[in-house]
């Protein structure tokens, strides 16, 4: 193979990394470029805080970014303990059999397509909630309990592995001095984890905040700011899915690029975020 | 007080890990519980003869037919348009990269990798709508609009599972070829892919469990409940989740209901054997690719 | 008796990660002998082996200042100049590492690949030099009735003989060793040994090694790192 070849494979190559990296760059620029209208005139800020009245004329997708934000929280906080308990039971505390098999059922867990989660919550678990509360079937209630499910084994799997990642001298010092898998675990791993687990739960709030399907079967759509959890809302996700079908040239429908700014603004900073703690996991203590 | 803490743990933990599992067999359950008995040929040919459809001789009305072939065609051409990009992306990252332009990929691909797949979705409308207004009208929504989306949401696991599996191998291994005279390119050609082959597979399989279940981007991007076979890469197209989602929300009797049961059924079976199928070639690979950001 | 130097390093120089591994090294090795390099473990004998072949460029965080000069077609070369072909360089200077490292492939293919790098498609040349250097290595006779077996089936010792052999297979003029028989039986290395000192006629040998007795064996020269500017005969 000659040198001009090798020049040539290689300039291929670096064009393949630019290409697909430059994808991510033009999906910014063509939202920002369509949602111009409603964002020319300093309109912006006034998108992010205003209600969603379009008889008023009126398009800010406040009641969306509360709806969005509402629900990954509810259902990180569902999730986070429910995978911090399976995580330390899977890398420490189960028996050892058990604990191979619970892993296999989160790594399934990865596998099942999220239109299920939606579907079976749809038909299982909305009648529960309404049984039980007397009202909000579709509420944020019964689709972060689902959310919770979903994210839940992108938690658990990262945690595992920055458990794993604990150098196993720490842990012999503990065993040598006599103390318990759970005395180890809660003073030697857990302390040693603490990046990973921040890592971990920023990345399940990017998966929480990024799901439509489940906000969208599931959460009622009303728009509106939610006070309760058997509230029913909307989020930025599933507000583009709706008004998706509405007249392309009309502001209403330009509303839903600001949505999607917005989705990737926070993508973007949370990828920051988990970048600025990862940057700090590597630096020597 | 720290004796009972620990106790407390280990309890919350034995609980989660039941919760957990319960959650699971609750969902799997009840689908085959109300899946199974919709499963049957019907279920999937109608009233067409199972042959004849196959054949491509009658169209499939009220079947699943038409939802599978168009998710089957939908993962091909996905994963053909993103495997050869991500694959050299992927390359070049491990192999070639150095200094700010792999700070700045890498920055890119995690940032793609999280991208809301609605959001992507949406870029394939807008880019259906821009291609329709500007260059032809014969441009809508379409099979090969959601492709196109489908394979960039994907394109990051293919990248990163390519770029992981090249930097794991064994620095004694990449230097063996080169101590004989190799070339960087067939070092990497000879040697090193190769090795990583089972890791690039893997990637890949995740990359097609994904483009079978995503259901935000083709529902923007000309997924429909009814369109037959796809016929042409222009036209609209049913697809598998999507059929499920529409269902979940547009049944009108029992029967179309057990049919969205009979589908989910499938759907998981499929997604499921999937991902065992690329946790059997490689475990490791494959969940550092999904969940490393 | 004169013998011509075929490699030299002037005021060669090595770091990684910000630690100097070598420091100003200037030796001579003289054509068609066996230099043998000896001295304790992490002293940077075999840093030095990679400055030789410009392999340690593929290890990130390391940088090297000092010259390499090598005598190719009868004048000194510095490998680091720019008319130097780092594929050339590495096909004329071959390498055997510490632990065999045959590639997942049949023993015929291990020892071809390097000539397929060198694009070398003629089926009967390949099958000449592959036996050729197969008898180099002692291994013919084993292994001649099971070409297409797996390389990863050989014992140890064969493995090594292999890697050897697959170093032979383009003819190299220079042959380093990094402690080749450090993850063998005293058997095999007793076998090694044997072969490296038959090479001696048609290259220059560099082994780096830590038995005193198997350097007091086989090797005409032998320096004792950490240099100090002084070798021993």
């Amino acid at each position: 193979m000659t040198r001009f070849q090798e020049a040539i494979c290689e300039k291929l190559l670096l064009s393949a990394a630019w290409t697909s990296g430059s994808i991510v760059v033009f999906i910014f620029a063509f939202m920002l470029f369509l949602g111009l209208p409603l964002l020319s005139g300093g309109h912006f800020f006034s998108l992010l805080t205003a209600h969603w009245a379009p008889q008023q004329g009126s398009y800010g997708i406040l009641p969306m970014m509360a709806g969005s934000l509402f629900l990954a929280l509810l259902g990180l906080l569902f999730s986070f303990p429910l995978s911090l308990g399976c995580a330390c039971f899977i890398s420490v505390l189960g028996p050892a059999k058990l604990r191979f098999l619970l892993r296999k059922v989160v790594e399934l867990m990865t596998g099942i397509p999220t239109v299920i989660y939606g579907f079976v919550g749809l038909f299982l678990l909305v009648p529960l909630v309404r049984d039980i509360f007397g009202r909000g079937g579709l509420s944020l209630l019964s689709a972060s309990l689902m959310l919770a499910l979903l994210i839940a084994p992108t938690m658990i799997l990262f945690f595992c592995d920055s458990f794993d990642r604990v150098p196993r001298s720490y842990l012999d010092a503990v065993d040598a001095m006599g103390g318990s898998k759970v005395q180890k675990l809660l003073y030697v791993m857990l302390p040693n984890s603490v990046h990973g687990i921040a890592a971990g739960i920023t990345i399940a709030l990017g998966r929480a905040v990024g799901d439509t399907l489940l906000a969208l079967m599931l959460a009622g759509n009303a728009i509106h700011i939610p006070h309760s959890c058997l509230d029913s809302a909307r989020t930025l996700t599933s507000h583009i899915g709706l008004v998706f079908s509405a007249d392309f040239e009309s502001l209403e429908f330009k509303a839903i690029f600001a949505c999607g700014i917005t989705l990737y603004l926070f993508t973007a900073v949370l990828v920051l975020v988990v970048r600025g703690i990862n940057h700090r996991l590597r630096r020597p203590l | 007080m720290n004796r009972f803490f620990e106790i407390f743990f280990v309890i919350w933990s034995w609980l989660s890990a039941l919760c957990l599992v319960g959650a699971v067999a609750a969902i799997l359950g009840f689908l085959c519980v109300k899946g199974f008995p919709a499963l049957n040929v019907e279920l999937i040919f109608g009233n067409t003869e199972p042959l004849s459809a196959l054949l491509l001789q009658k169209q499939v009305f009220d079947g699943l037919f038409p939802a599978i072939v168009g998710t089957l065609c939908l993962v091909v051409l996905s994963v053909l348009l993103a495997v050869p990009l991500g694959v050299a992306a992927g390359i070049y990252m491990a192999e070639y990269a150095v200094g700010y332009v792999k700070t700045c990929c890498d920055f890119l691909f995690d940032i793609l990798a999280g991208i809301p797949s609605i959001v992507i979705g949406l870029f394939g409308f807008t880019l259906a709508v821009f291609l329709h207004k500007n260059f032809s009208d014969q441009v809508y929504p379409c099979f090969l609009i959601s492709s196109i989306s489908l394979a960039f949401l994907v394109l990051p696991y293919i990248v990163r599972s390519t770029q992981i599996s090249l930097e794991e191998i064994d620095p004694a291994i990449r230097n063996t070829a080169l101590a004989l005279g190799a070339s960087r390119l067939q070092n990497i050609i000879h040697v090193l892919l190769p090795r990583a082959l089972g890791g690039i597979c893997s990637g890949v399989i995740l990359a097609i469990g994904r483009c079978a279940e995503d259901t935000a981007v083709i529902m923007l991007t000309g997924a429909v409940a009814i369109a037959g076979i796809p016929r042409s890469i222009l036209g609209q197209y049913e697809a598998l989740p999507f059929y499920i989602f529409y269902i979940s929300s547009q049944y009108a009797d029992q029967a179309e209901l057990m049919r969205g049961y009979g589908a989910s059924l499938i759907l998981i079976m499929l997604c499921t054997l999937l991902f065992l199928v690329a946790f059997l070639v490689r475990k490791r690979i494959a969940y550092q690719a999904f969940y490393k950001a | 008796m004169f013998e011509l130097i075929k490699i030299k390093t002037e005021n060669l120089s090595f770091s990684y990660n910000g630690n100097r591994i070598l420091d100003n090294v200037s030796l001579e090795f003289r054509e068609k002998t066996i230099t043998a390099i000896v001295g304790p473990s992490g002293i940077g004998k075999s840093t030095f082996l990679l400055t030789l072949n410009r392999l340690w460029e593929t290890v990130p965080q390391s940088s090297m200042s000092g010259r390499v000069k090598i005598r190719f077609d009868g004048k000194m070369q510095d490998i680091y100049g720019n008319g130097m072909s780092l594929t050339g360089l590495r096909r004329k200077v071959g390498m055997v590492f510490q632990a065999p490292n045959p590639l997942p492939m049949s023993i015929f293919k291990n020892i071809a690949f390097p000539l397929k790098l060198a694009g070398i498609k003629d089926r009967r040349t390949i099958d000449e030099n592959v036996e050729r250097a197969l008898q180099q290595a002692g291994l013919w006779m084993e292994v001649k009735d099971r070409l297409n077996d797996s390389g990863l089936h050989l014992s140890g010792g064969q493995q090594q003989r292999l890697c050897i052999a697959r170093a032979l297979v383009l003819q190299p003029e220079v042959l380093l060793l990094d402690e080749p028989t450090s993850s063998l039986d005293d058997a095999s290395a007793a076998v090694i040994e044997e072969l490296l000192v038959n090479l001696k006629d048609n290259c220059t040998l560099i082994v780096v090694s830590h038995y005193f007795d198997q350097v007091k064996r086989i090797a005409d020269t032998v320096f004792q790192f950490p240099y100090n500017g002084i070798s021993q005969q």
